[in-house]
Parts: C-alpha cells; structure tokens; sequence
C-alpha cells in the first residue's frame, strides 16, 4: 500500500519531486565534487613525486664532494647534482637554473620502464656527451648533434668569499663544452628533481665519470640514492678526517690537525679542543694570518705570516721569557703605561659619547612608555619601540670594539723582522691586512701594536709547520711569484724578501696573543687556522694521534658538516599533499552553496506539501495520525533526496572534471602546469552524499515538522496556507529581537575570538546574512497598514503574501552574492606597483659588487655598461637554496628558501626590524609575505619559526610580516645573520634593482648579457608580482564561480517561486484583471516584485561580504569596484531576464477563465 | 473624491448568445435596464447566471448578440479602453470574496485604484466605506484574521471604491450562513441606496432575489424577465 501510495505520489507530483531530487544532485555534485577535485590535486602532485623520483626512497646530499664509499651501505647509486646554466650557441638560447646530474646508468634504473640513455662518447665524436630532457631541449631550441656550453660553479677548497679564495668571475664558473647525444622525454628520470615542484624542471645528465674530471672530484659525488625503503642513519657513515676536509700533519713530538680549507670550521675545531681536553691532550691552537705590510721607524716589511697564538703559557711563553731581559720587561712596562696614558683621554670621549646616546634611548623608552596609553595605533606604537631596540643595538655594538681598543695589544716579532724594522721592545709596530668587507671587496685594515719581544728564529718561532698552506704561495720559489686571490703590491718585495723566503718560507715573523688575534681575523669560515696537539702524558705521539681520531670522528655528526639525509619518497608523497588543500578550500565555499541548495529544497519540498494540502486534511479527517503523514512525507523526501544525492555522484565526477578542465585552462596561473588529473576517491563520493542528503533531509524534516499547525478543516478547504500569510498572523515580534541581538553577538564573539581571518570572515557573513534574514522576515509579516500606497509598495507588499518562500530567495541570493564580494573585493585588478624595476636570480653565485665600477669590471661589464649601470641601484641578496613558499608552488614546502638581505634593503621599515637582534644565539628576525606563511606554509605569522641552520642546530625566526611584496616566495633575514647561521653559502643570488624607466630596457641587456655565464635571469618586478596575482585572482575567479552557481541556484528558486506564486495567485490576478489591471500592469507588478526580492537579497549579500572583508582584514582592499559593479550588474540582469521569462510562462494563459473556476 | 465617471442610464442586451465549444450556455438572451435599478438573476446550476453577469461585467465576450451600456458596446473598446472602463465602471463581488490575503482591509480595498493614476481621495473613500461596511475596527487585519462574511463586506467595499455605475455580485451570499447572508444582502441594498448605482446580483436565493426592483430567470439559457 506505502509503495502504490509513494508510486501515485511520484507520478502526479512528478514536476517538483524531479526538482528537489535535482537540487540535491546540485548539492551533492558540488560537495562531492570539491572533495575531488582536493583529490585530484593530491594524486596528481602524489603522481608527479613518484614519477619524478621513481624508486627513489632516501639519498644522501651533502653541500661537499665525499667518497661514495663514506656511506656503509650497499647499492648505493652515486651522482653529482648541481645548478648550472646551459648555453646553446647555435639559438643563441640560455637556460638557467639547470639539474646538472653528473650519474651513471645505474641512476636510470630506478624508473623501471626507463632504457638508460647513453652517456658515454664515441671515439669519433669530439666532445663529451650530454643528454638533456624536452623541457630544456623546448627552451634552449636544440636538437641532437648540437653542441652546449654547460656552466657549473667551480669546486674550489677555500670559500670564495674568504681572504683566499677565488672569486674572479673566470675561476668561480666552470665551462663544459658538450654534445647533446639524446633528448629524453620530460618524465620518468626527465623529471627527475630533488625539490618537489609542479612545475617541468629542465635536467642535463652527463657522465658521472666526465663531470668528476671536470670539477677535480676525482671519484668524489655530492649525492647518493638509493632504492632500499630503509632509511638512511647517521651510523651509517664512517667518517673520515679526510670526508671532513682536515689533515693531519705528524710530527715527533705533536702533530698538527689543519684543513685544505685554511681555516677550520668552527664546529670541528669546537669538537676538536673539546675532544682534546677530555682525552688529556696538550693543545695550542693558532690562527695564522698574512699581514700586507709590518711597519716601525718608518720602515715596512711586506707580505709576512703572523701567527696568533696562546702567548702567556706553554713553549711559547718559555721562549719569549728566555729571550727577553729585565731591561726589556721595564722598557715594555713603561712604553705600556704611556700608551694607555695616551689612549686614556681618548677612549673616555667616545665612552661618553655613547653613554649620551645610550641616555637618549633610554628617554625615549621611557617617553614610549609614557605615550603608549595615548597612541592608538598600535602599529605606530610598535615600530617606534622596534627604531629604539634598533638603536639600542646599534650604540651595543659599537661598544665592543670601545673596550677592545681599551686594551693594549702586544706584538712578538722574529729577529730577522725587528732587525729589519730597527725596532726595540716598547717600540710602536702597526701591521695592515686584508678583510673582506660585506660586498665581498678587500678592505685594508690597519692595527697597532706594542712590541713585547723579540725571538731568535728557533724552536716554535722557527716552525712553518704551524702555518697551514696558503694556496698559490706556499710552493712558490719566489714571493714574486705568488698568485695570490688578493692584490699584491709587488713593489714592496725587496730581495731581503725574497732571501727570507728562500731560507724561511712562509715561518711566521710575529706573533700576538690568540685573543687579539680571533679579534682580528675572525670571520664566519672559522678562528683557528691549525691546532697543535702534544702527546698525552705517558703515551706516545701516534696513540695520542689514534686515540683524538677515534674520539674526534665519533663526536662529530654528519648533518654539522653539511650532510642531509633526506626521505625523498616520503618526503615528496607528505608535500604532495598539497600547501593548499582544493578539497578543503573548494568544499567551505561549497558550504555556502549546500546552504542555499538547503534552503531551496525546503522551499520546494514546501511547494510539493502545500500542493497536497486537500491530500493531507483528508487523511487528517480520515484519521490518520499526524506522524504517519509526516513519515511518508519524510519517507518520500528521503526517497527522492536519496535518487539525487546518487545523481549528484555523477554531477559530482562532471563538476569535478569541469573544475579540473578549468584549472587546466582558465585558471592555469593557479597551478602553473597543466599537470592535473581526475582521481576519484569513493570517500569523497560517500562523504558529499551523506553531507548532502544530511542537510537537505533536516531541511525537509524541518518543512514536513510543520504540518501539524494548520487544522484539517483548513487544509480540507484547500488552503495552502499552512505556513503562509493568511494564517501567519502578527509576528512575534518580541521573540525576534532577542534572536537579532543573539545573532548580532554570536557573530561578534565568533569573529573575536575565533582568531583567523577565515572564521573572522565566515562568521560575519553568516551573522549579517542570518539578521538580514529574520529582519526582512519580521518586515514581512509586520507591514502596517500604510496610509500612502503607491503602485510600488502595493508590488513589492506581494512578497509578503509567502513570507517564506520571500525569505528563502532573499537568502540564497544573498549567499552567492556575499561569497562574489567576500572573494572579488580580494581580486586586484590594478596592476601591480613596485619601486623595483626588475627582479633578478642567478643560477650561480656572484662574488662582486655590481653597485660600483671595481665589481663590475670583475664580472666583465664593458665600460659602457658599467656606465649604465651605474644608473641603477641593486639590492644583493644572498640565498639559501629552498623550497618556493608561495602560491606559484602547489606542494607543502617544508624547508622555505631563505634570503639574506644586504645592509641596502635595512632602511626602512620594515625591513629595518631585520636589524633587531635578540639575547643568546639561535634567535633572528625574519620577514615573510603574510599569506605565504598563512596559507602555504601553514604557519601563523604570531609564532615563531623554527628552522636548521648549517650546523644542524635550531634557528629560531621571530617573523615579522608583510604583505603582497616581491618576496613571497622566501623567507628574509638580514646578511649578518645569514652568514653567521649558513656561513657556507657563498655569493649573491637574488636581486632588486631599481632603474630610471627610460634606461630598463638597455640595462636588462646589458646585465643578462654580461651575466649570462651565471644564469642571470631578469624577471620585470611588476610581472612578478602579477604572476603572484594572477595565482590569487585565478583562485578568486574559481571562486567567484561558485558564487556563480549560488547565483544560479538562487535565481532558479525565486524564478521558481514567482512561477508558483502566480499559479497560486491565478485567482486573485484574475480579480485584479477583473478591477481593470491590464496584463502588462500585472506583469510589471510581478516583475517588481520579484526585483524587489533580488535586490534586497543582493542587498543584504553586498553588505555581508563587505562587513566580513572588514572584520577579517580590519580594512577595506583596494577595491575592484568596476569588476565587482560589473558582476554585480550582470547578476542583477541574470536575476531580472529568469524573473522576466517565468512571469511572462506563468501569465501566458488567460486569467479571467479561471474566475469561473474560483 | 470625484464625482462618479459614468452614470448608467440603460444597460441595453439584445439576443445575446453564449457558446463553449457545443455547449450553449447562453440563447437569445435580451433585456433592458435603467438607471439605479436593482436586478436580482436567478436560475438553476449551469443555466448561465454567471456567464451572463461576466458578459454584462465585459469579463467575457458573447459569442453573439449585444451588449449596450448607455448605448456604447463595450466590447468594441481596445483591450486598455476596456480595462479602464472596467475599473471605472463596473464593480465586482465574487462569491469566494478573492481578497488578497498579503494586504490589510484598507489595502484590499484600495486595490482597485491602483489600476490607472489613482484619484485624490481614494483613501478617504476607502475609510467611508470600511465604516460603512462596519469594519473599521478592522481595519488593518488581513484576510486571513477575518470571518467570511467579514471578507465579503470588505469584497463589497472594494467593488464600491472606484463609484462603479454598475455593481456585479456573483452569489455574494453563496458561501455564508443565513443571519450573515441576510447581513450582507442588507448592506449591499443599503449601499445601493446611498450609491445609487445599477446593482446586478446572481442569486439561488429566491427570498433574496424577491428584494430586488427587477428579478431576471434564466433557464436552459434562456431569459424571462419579472
């Protein structure tokens, strides 16, 4: 019997079932279908790692060139990753930014399907192979039997950025001359890179064997991968001094631990000393220096080593005391204390000096303290503290250098030196050396000192052992002919000189304490230079030897010196889980529109009961109870809901192929490459059906609940008013106040305390749209009666005749259009404005200042173009290679690229706060774009930052923030932070560089064209920021499309209503007819109603969207008002034409018929 | 208020003929009346009581014959002419009272003047003939607040807002019990009285239908006027 009844049911109401049943496929398609396209993101980026890295699991990368063998472990595939630049001289074409893979035909093994390509030459052909994939082969236009120059940096020992390294431009690149032997498809291993990206990376492979010889690395590689799912642990490397760059030089009775590198690293010559230490080994460390010239009495000796040592104690202090007479101690004392006499006065001066500065910042913390309660803005309040605490450290840092120009240096010279100057003890010596300054330029540095001895050439003074080797003059014959990275003054070489040399070599001619000399020379690569060690007490040189290797290598963890082991595969598959989550971003917006989609079903379902109102009374009359009629309402709402919830499963697979066409296509910028593929997840199907059909099933329940309050009689007497206006009656006036204040502070709590600007946002969209609704509803049912009705408010009264079919388009209307301006007030349409003409990056370091003519010429800019440039202002910035934490990169980057900003950028604020240091070390300030860190590195701007600094040790970033800048791909510290904390990384890589508008276009050239070697790639500053745009103004646009659909859905269901409401009204429009209303009249009435509904509707969304922009980002954005007025316009049209055509259907038939019927 | 747009001195038909289709309501039908008269039609079901009054109310066309109103076919008028001429001339009562149930009583009955540019005074005469009607006590409840009869004085109002020389009730009582119908019946010889327009009721209450100047009885669709 239920089934025959729910049967007829379905067969005389067919109209409305059909359309609730296709509303809830819209609700469910577009549920389900944001759910997949958030998996469709997924498994294609989860697609894109494992094709990129094929079996690949773990690999070991180190920021040095090791022995493969280093790693204990078998099946191992060894390789040399780097950046380089590849030039084509046939296209004149240049690719930057290149996966140069030094591997062998093991590495293709692990894509399975992959037939290695030949790496190897022919004996006929010239040059060495190089195979290149199709992206790099699309971008350099080249075909197979080209020829490419393939530029890498140089492997050099000594940091260039230290006193002797090479930083000349011609010894910094190294240049292969290669031979394109084969083109691999851009997928598989040509698509193989270690940093998770969408986009196609352009990759080089080249003979392990080739590129080995090529940088000097001999049998040596800076990666290794392997295939094996277990990882890669620390243990599993059996480190060697020699892994660890460090020598050690044996003697008979010590022996000396130094470095290739000159200088030891900080973390090994730590570890060293304490390891000594705890193993009871006599240690003299030292820091051996060149000093261009030794000056006294007018006369210099030039180019002398110095050695900085602990002066006060051990063989050193025996011998200095065992030369020096008492003569010689009194003659040092009394030439001490003129000196500190002397300097007295002059120290106490600039002491004031500062103490008056430290007096004004202290008032002014004080006066900042005072004026706190009145400045309003805290903003203002917070960068005027941030200028003190700047001055505070400024004025600090100029006390520590007041206090060591406070103490008295001392000086021990050789014989040979103090002979050569005529000096005697007490006497003034003045030394000058090199430093490199922050522009990496050589600054002479000059330092005074009291001569506190004189030692005969013997015993440690006479020991070059200690001086570790300086490249290009220890092995020289002749100081002439030293080749030297610094300028050398030739001319100052007498043959006394070079006689030293040929007797002595490099042994050092004075000596100053340890302490002075750390002061001194001191940088990031290091402070000591060699430490001695002595045998251990009761034990030889060479147990002592054994005994500091075992317990040294045991100390030291590879991740300090530069060793990372990465879980590339799982790594890569937990980034692909995307920095934006579609399903999720696609989903809540979505939420928005199952709302509307609620609102209409109920609406509808209402339509369909109150179409059966007759039905209804009867079966009242008859004597069914009251909830048998609500089940079989709800048993056939659940049916129908149920066939569309199911039919929305394929919407949803439509919707979400659409979404996804779209993001191939329209909205490309948001993903950069048209890499997206559908994957369906039955969860997500589940998921959207059972959300969906939830809602509208509470919906209907919701509608079928009010049944019971219309009497039988009523309904029998076909009334379908059970929830309409003839029997609504007064409203409840009294019990909506409370409900609007309840809205009101719910809405203000929420989006108080519900901190992210997102909830902020949803909140006060939803309060505004809920008090819009139930103040529009009370209106409607609280007209008075007006005295003064014109023909207008005589139209728009008719909306009252349903109150809650009225207020269900109202809201829905008001939905979509509160999603449009919520979204499009994001939209920029203005182009982008910045100071900076362009942005520029380069693949390679660059060494030299290009802001003054020497460092142009070092990068070979022709005079000419030095001239141009010299127009221009750059802003260098040094780079620690990361991940892209802006929206260009669809994968959750875990470790952001992190810039180190020069001296040049720290002005003004904010970058100036990058000059706020902190107490304790580990601690820096750090600028990022806000949205980066909020939306794809998922990391509150209000917290802290945690990052691992060179030394394995935890870095923590105060951020700071900033908004729609050029930098919203990294993170910002200042450069003296980031050589302290990633003193390895060498040069500048990324560039600001503001030119006159007139010469860009000349300067452009000129820089990529002198640049090229180095992969100098200038991007416009305003299309960068544009391409960041276009990202969020695509995102915008997707979401403006589903405010679309609200639209849509919204505009069906007041079409829909006003459809019904004539039929229902046929009628009364008869009776009007029957007054003398002509047909147009009526229509127009019609028409005015339903605009009046429109409006308010768009009315209350405008103002929802707006108020939720203000309360979640405390201020109005440059406003798209022409966009957002064009879409609202067309909205507005949309509405009028479907409100047009279902008046003009519902009035086709005549009206006056249906008198008689009534 | 103005004075009234048309006086009615005759309403003239001749040989008036009705079809639907094979069904002939209406044969041959011809009368003529004058002035203030009232008119009571009578008949069976289906006997063409109500066509007849929405011919004469120019709702529907007559298949044949004539209808003159001060000498003038209406049904030569265009379709505007016609719908002013019925908004000024004719009023109409139905026998479910067709109020519209979003407006109040005064609304409701002011909505005939919304048809063309309203004329100064109108609420004023919606106020005289609320209290005339006796419901100015309620006069801002909607229809869904009032009783039947209630709903008819108010149907009655409406009709009269405009000063129609002719006032059309189609069964006014049909739907109402006896002590309201008689009310009703009253009230709308009163307002004739005090209106002085042509009143036309179609009533199967021939105890009512005794109360009027002029009674018409129309069988198989034919007229036989008393």
């Amino acid at each position: 019997m239920r089934l025959r009844q729910l049967k007829e049911s379905f067969k005389y109401f067919w109209q409305i079932h059909l359309t609730v049943a296709l509303c809830t496929a819209v609700a469910t398609g577009v549920l389900a279908g944001a759910l997949i396209v958030g998996d469709s993101v997924r498994g294609s980026l989860r697609n894109l790692t494992t094709e990129r890295l094929g079996t690949i699991q773990h690999a070991l990368l180190a920021d040095h060139f090791f022995q493969p063998d280093l790693l204990n472990r078998q099946n191992m595939v060894p390789a040399i990753s780097l950046n380089g630049t590849v030039v084509a001289p046939q296209t004149q074409t240049r690719a930057s930014k290149v996966n140069v893979l030094g591997v062998t035909e093991r590495f293709f093994t692990f894509w399975q399907t992959e037939t290695a390509p030949n790496l190897n030459k022919p004996t006929e052909q010239t040059f060495n192979s190089i195979v290149i994939n199709e992206a790099l082969q699309s971008e350099l236009n080249v075909q197979v039997g080209d020829t490419l120059l393939v530029n890498i940096p140089q492997v050099a020992d000594i940091h260039p950025e230290f006193i002797l390294g090479t930083r000349d431009a011609s010894e910094a690149i190294q240049s292969l001359r290669l031979l394109v032997s084969g083109i691999v498809p851009t997928e598989n291993a040509g698509r193989f890179s270690l940093r998770a990206h969408q986009n196609l990376p352009h990759n080089a492979f080249i003979a392990l064997p080739v590129l080995q010889k090529a940088l000097g690395q001999s049998d040596k590689v800076n990666a290794l991968f392997t295939s094996e799912t277990a990882p890669i642990s620390p243990d599993e490397l059996v480190l060697s001094l020699e892994a660890l760059d460090l020598n050690i030089q044996a003697h008979e009775r010590h022996f000396d631990l130094q470095t290739e590198q000159y200088l030891l690293k900080p973390v090994l010559s730590e570890t060293a000393l304490t390891v000594a230490v705890r193993n009871g080994i006599p240690t003299l460390p030292t820091l051996t220096y060149l000093a261009n010239t030794i000056s006294a009495n007018g006369k210099t000796v030039p180019y002398s080593t110095i050695v900085a040592l602990r002066t006060n104690e051990g063989t050193f202090a025996e011998l200095l005391n065992g030369h020096t007479t008492e003569a010689e101690r009194l003659a040092y004392q009394e030439a001490y204390d003129q000196e500190l006499e002397r300097r007295i006065p002059e120290i106490a001066e600039a002491q004031k000096k500062l103490d008056e500065q430290l007096d004004r910042i202290s008032e002014e913390v004080n006066a900042l303290a005072e004026t706190r309660a009145k400045l309003k803005n805290k903003a203002a309040y917070k960068q005027r503290l941030d200028e003190v605490k700047i001055a505070l450290a400024e004025v600090k840092s100029k006390l520590d250098p007041l206090h060591a120009r406070s103490k008295l240096r001392e000086i021990v010279l050789n014989a040979w030196a103090a002979a050569d100057l005529g000096v005697k003890v007490g006497e003034q010596i003045e030394i000058t050396y090199y430093r490199v300054g922050s522009q990496e330029e050589y600054i002479t540095e000059t330092a005074s000192f009291l001569l506190k001895g004189i030692l005969p050439i013997e015993g440690i003074a006479a020991d070059r052992g200690i001086v570790p080797t300086f490249p290009g003059i220890h092995d020289t014959a002749d100081m002439s002919e030293w080749e030297s990275p610094f300028p050398i003054d030739y001319s100052l070489i007498r043959n006394k000189d070079e006689e030293y040399w040929d007797e002595y070599g490099a042994t050092p001619k004075a000596f100053i304490s340890l302490e002075t000399g750390k002061r001194l020379w001191q940088n990031r690569f290091g402070d000591l230079t060699t430490l001695r060690m002595s045998a251990a007490p009761d034990t030889g040189v060479s147990e002592t030897r054994a005994l500091f290797e075992t317990e040294f290598l045991k100390e030291i963890k590879p991740e300090q010196i530069g060793f990372q082991y990465l879980s590339l595969q799982s790594d890569g598959l937990q980034a692909s889980t995307g920095a934006t989550d579609f399903g999720m971003l696609f989903g809540s917006l979505s939420a928005f529109i199952i709302i509307a989609v609620a609102l209409l079903v109920g609406m509808l379902f209402r339509i369909g009961v109150e179409q059966r109102s007759r039905e209804i009374g009867i079966l009242q009359a008859i004597g069914y109870p009251l909830v048998k009629i609500r089940r079989r309402f709800l048993y056939e709402g659940g049916i129908i809901t149920l066939i569309g919830s199911l039919l929305g499963c394929l919407f949803a697979v439509g919707y979400a192929q659409l979404m996804i066409f779209g993001l191939k296509t329209w909205w490309l910028p948001a993903i950069g490459t048209p890499f997206m593929e559908l994957h369906v997840s039955p969860w997500s199907l589940l998921s959207g059906v059972l959300i969906s059909l939830a809602v509208v099933l509470i919906s209907i329940r919701v509608t079928v609940h009010k049944l019971g309050r219309t009497s039988a009689v009523s309904l029998l007497a076909g009334g379908t008013d059970f929830v309409d206006a003839r029997t609504t009656g007064r409203p409840k006036t009294r019990k909506r106040v409370p409900f609007l204040l309840l809205y009101a502070l719910l809405g203000i709590v929420m989006a108080v305390w519900l901190g992210p600007p997102v909830i902020r946002l949803l909140c006060v969209a939803l309060t505004i749209i809920g008090i819009g609704y139930t103040v529009f509803d009370r209106w409607l049912k609280s007209q008075r009666v007006s005295e003064q009705l014109s023909r207008i408010k005589f139209a728009i009264k008719n909306a009252a005749r349903q109150p809650g079919r009225s207020t269900t388009c109202v809201t829905t209307i008001s939905i979509a259009c509160c999603i449009i301006v919520a979204v499009g007030a994001n939209r920029h349409d203005a182009p982008p404005e910045t100071e900076y003409a362009f942005v520029a990056e380069s693949a390679l370091p660059l060494h030299h200042n290009l802001n003054t003519p020497d460092g142009r010429f070092e990068l070979g800019f022709s005079d000419n173009n030095s001239e141009l440039l010299s127009a221009s202002e750059i802003i260098s910035f040094r780079v620690l290679p990361g991940e892209d934490v802006s929206c260009l990169n669809l994968y959750q980057p875990q470790k952001p690229q992190i810039l180190g900003a020069s001296d040049a950028m720290l002005n003004e604020f904010p970058w100036r706060k990058l000059k706020l240091e902190y107490d304790g070390a580990g601690r820096v300030t750090a600028i990022g774009d806000v949205k980066s860190l909020r939306w794809i590195l998922h990391h509150d701007p209000s917290d802290d930052f945690f990052l691992q600094d060179e030394f394995g040790k935890t870095l923590r970033l105060e951020l700071e923030t900033v908004e729609g800048s050029l930098f919203q791909s990294q993170l910002i510290i200042s450069e003296s932070n980031f050589v302290k904390y990633f003193p390895s990384q060498s040069g500048y890589q990324f560039f600001l560089i503001k030119t006159p508008p007139v010469l860009r276009e000349e300067t452009a050239q000129a820089l990529e064209k002198t640049l090229g070697d180095y992969g100098f790639d200038l991007t416009a500053a305003s299309a960068r920021l544009a391409s960041y745009r276009a990202v969020e103004n695509t995102y915008i646009s997707t979401f403006q499309s589903l405010g679309g659909l609200g639209v849509l859905l919204g505009t069906f269901g007041l079409a829909l209503v006003l459809f019904r409401n004539i039929i229902e009204r046929r009628g009364e429009l008869a009776t009007l007819r029957a007054f003398g209303f002509q047909r147009r009249l009526l229509s127009r009435m019609l028409f005015l109603e339903s605009c009046f509904l429109l409006s308010i509707g768009m009315f209350i969304g405008i103002v929802a969207g707006l108020a939720a922009i203000l309360a979640s980002q405390g201020h109005l954005p440059s406003f798209p008002w022409f966009s957002l007025t064009i879409t609202l316009l067309f909205i507005f049209g949309f509405g009028i034409i479907a409100n047009a055509v279902a008046v003009a259907v519902a009035l086709r038939s005549p009206l006056l018929s249906t008198l008689k019927s009534e | 208020m103005k004075e009234r747009h048309t006086d009615i001195s005759s309403l003239k038909v001749s040989n008036l003929s009705k079809d639907y289709g094979a069904v002939q309501v209406l044969r041959d039908v011809s009368f003529d009346l004058a002035g203030d008269v009232s008119v009571a039609i009578t008949g069976p079901s289906g006997s063409g009581k109500s066509t007849l009054l929405h011919i004469i109310g120019t709702l529907e066309k007559p298949t044949d014959g004539q209808v003159a109103i001060n000498d003038t076919n209406p049904f030569s008028l265009s379709e505007p002419e016609l719908a002013r001429y019925r908004n000024t001339v004719i009023g109409f009562v139905f026998q479910g009272h067709l109020l519209l149930p979003q407006y109040s009583v005064l609304e409701n009955v002011l909505v005939p003047t919304f048809a063309f540019e309203q004329r100064s005074g109108a609420t004023e005469r919606a106020h005289e003939l609320i209290d005339r009607v006796g419901l100015t006590d309620r006069i801002s409840h909607r229809p869904g607040e009032l009783s039947g009869g209630e709903c008819q004085r108010v149907a009655i109002a409406r009709a009269l807002i405009n000063q129609p020389g002719i006032l059309l009730c189609d069964e006014p009582t049909g739907n109402l019990d006896t002590t309201t119908s008689e009310t009703i019946a009253d009230l709308l010889f009163e307002l004739h009285n005090v209106e002085q327009n042509m009143l036309i009721v179609v009533t199967h209450n021939l105890e009512l239908a005794s109360r009027f100047q002029k009674h018409l009885q129309l069988a198989a669709g034919m007229c036989k006027v008393d």
